[in-house]
């Protein structure tokens, strides 16, 4: 069922991804009660962890808002977007402040208090997404398999190519 | 899943949320009152083959109480979400619970203390709750052609439901006037349609639809739920066969045929777990895990009675395995993960950011329950292996504690997510 769209199954890697770079967060924080100390190979997870948070979430979140949904809301669809595009305004914010501070502790290092902004932060976004995340795999790409015609689904996947990837 | 169901316009089609609610609060309730009553009748457990007293009463606590319930309220939510089609109105789900909650207060007297009006009147509210939730449910598969993985096993399930209600009427009036030939074989048959049948082929249903959202994995083939709901199917015929005609052979192929659709069901489950995006499985599979492996202790036992094994130390064991072991550890693991996912979803709805998943579960009360509630299962199984009922009592004073601990965590859950809705508002 979730495979039968092009833009399903593009979407879905995002969604991968998107797991992957949580995990990968929450492992992070769930290592570390005290501020690490940020070496090569933590400077360079964070640096990653940065540069996914801000492909990934905004530029996927940009795609869904600017292409996907009106497709959605012309088809009448409204509760659908209404409720993700909601859930954007909250996690977009959260996404981007913990990629701000990864960027800025491989530059300075963390200290007591952009340790505990990181950790919190970080968690409430790994929570937020994972959940967010659980209801586009089976709520939004059922929904884009049932409503999208072939051709419709051919130029979604085409501008997500040229947009996003 | 649900979240489909906000999605897919299907607004419609969702219920209140105070119908799901009010079931899973009753389940919840009965969960306690059923260990009480247990611990009440503990001395009587080891040996138990049947007659009305607090075990019985227990029993149905549990069964009606906490499993059934536990099922009508997440059938009522999920089914027409799954299926995308209606389940039925509003107002027939919720006259389910008003003529089964009190069905199962009035029964559980009756089977507990003799009193015949209390029996004969809680078993016709019993009967008739059931009959409608099993006819809504059946109405909606009946729209239903392209979800086998969940309508098949829930058609099975529908079906055992009315084997299970009818032996039951047959059993309540063999109490008062005495109709029955073979009343153990009947009664036997009776749970073998409830445990197997009508609450497992449930599971099997739902998990087909809950697991794959939890863990973020690809969905069950449906050739998958085909190949369980055939076998577990053609298992129950052989079983009923069996105890009608006291062939025991019948019941060997039965209990084959049933570890055959359970090795099915938990490939599906593993090809399931195996494709999951998210890694880390949740604390709640514990509960499901526990269950899945009593689900196939408790075959292997009903194999050994098919063999003629000792009837008065495995019977009970038997019973113990599949409705506290199996049924009651996978309910109280959904119920604790179900609860606060509803409850988030619903908190968004007006407005703000909905409410954290972690901020409404109190895990070390969870972490508690599950540890109480492994003790007491560990506990009753020794105590009727080695017929010991001081140690029947221990059980059930420890299930009976994580009960508490369950109905603690779910008070805590509510107060938090009032306090969110009030903030929210404000």
């Amino acid at each position: 069922m979730l495979f039968q769209s092009q833009i399903g199954s593009l979407l879905h890697q995002d969604h991968m991804t998107t797991i992957e770079t949580l995990q990968g967060l929450e492992e992070l924080l769930g290592a570390h009660r005290k501020p690490p100390v940020v070496d090569p190979g933590l400077a360079e997870k964070l640096g990653a962890l940065a540069a996914t948070l801000r492909a990934e979430v905004e530029s996927h979140f940009a795609f869904e808002e600017g292409h996907l949904f009106p497709l959605f809301m012309s088809k009448g669809e409204t509760g659908i977007v209404m409720m993700l595009t909601h859930e954007h305004r909250s996690i977009l914010p959260m996404a981007v402040r913990v990629a701000d501070l990864a960027h800025a502790a491989v530059a300075q290092g963390f200290d007591e208090q952009s340790w505990r902004d990181f950790r919190d932060t970080g968690a409430e976004l790994v929570e937020r997404e994972i959940f967010h995340i659980q209801k586009e795999e089976m709520g939004l790409l059922a929904a884009i398999s049932a409503l999208l015609n072939e051709s419709e689904d051919a130029a979604l996947a085409a501008t997500y190519t040229e947009t996003v990837k | 899943m649900f979240a489909g169901a906000f999605m897919m316009g299907a607004k419609d089609r969702l219920l209140p949320p105070s119908i799901p609610f009010r079931f899973f609060a009753s389940a919840i309730l009965f969960h306690v009152a059923g260990w009480l009553v247990l611990a009440w009748g503990s001395e009587s457990v080891p040996g138990f083959l049947g007659g009305t007293g607090a075990v019985l009463a227990a029993l149905h606590l549990v069964t009606l109480g906490v499993l059934a319930m536990t099922a009508m309220g997440a059938a009522y939510q999920m089914l027409p979400v799954a299926t995308r089609r209606q389940l039925g109105p509003a107002w027939a789900c919720s006259f389910s619970w008003w003529l089964f909650t009190p069905g199962v207060v009035l029964l559980s007297l009756g089977l507990g203390t003799g009193w015949p009006v209390a029996l004969d009147g809680g078993a016709a509210l019993c009967v008739a709750g059931l009959s409608l939730f099993g006819l809504l449910v059946g109405r909606n598969l009946a729209q239903v052609g392209d979800l086998p993985a969940v309508t098949w096993p829930a058609w099975v399930a529908v079906g055992s439901l009315a084997g299970l209600l009818v032996l039951a009427v047959l059993l309540v009036i063999d109490m008062d006037v005495g109709i029955l030939e073979n009343r153990p074989a009947v009664a036997a048959a009776h749970a073998v349609l409830a445990g197997y049948g009508f609450m497992g082929m449930l599971v099997v249903g739902f998990s087909a639809v809950l697991v794959p959202m939890f863990v973020l994995s690809k969905p069950v083939e449906d050739r998958d739920g085909k190949r369980v709901a055939v076998v577990a199917g053609l298992a129950l015929l052989a079983g009923l066969a069996g105890m009608a005609t006291a062939w025991s052979w019948l019941l060997v192929v039965a209990c084959l045929l049933g570890l055959v659709a359970v090795g099915l069901y938990f490939a599906m489950q593993r090809r399931v777990l195996a494709s999951r995006m998210r890694k880390k499985l949740e604390p709640f599979f514990r509960l499901l895990k526990a269950g899945w492996l009593l689900l196939v202790v408790s075959l292997l036992v009903a194999l050994a009675l098919a063999f003629e094994a000792p009837v008065a130390r495995l019977a009970p064991l038997w019973a113990w395995l599949l409705v506290f072991g199996w049924l009651l550890s996978f309910a109280t693991g959904i119920l604790q993960r179900i609860v606060p996912f509803l409850a988030s979803m619903h908190s968004g709805a007006k407005g703000g950011k909905p409410v954290l998943l972690s901020h409404l579960t109190h895990q070390r009360l969870l972490d508690l329950h599950a540890a109480l509630h492994g003790g007491a299962l560990l506990l009753m199984a020794a105590a009727m292996v080695f017929d010991l009922t001081s140690l029947a009592r221990l059980a059930a004073l420890s299930g009976l504690a994580g009960a508490l601990a369950f109905a603690a965590f779910a008070g805590v859950l509510m107060t938090r997510y009032r306090a969110h809705e009030r903030r929210s508002q404000s």
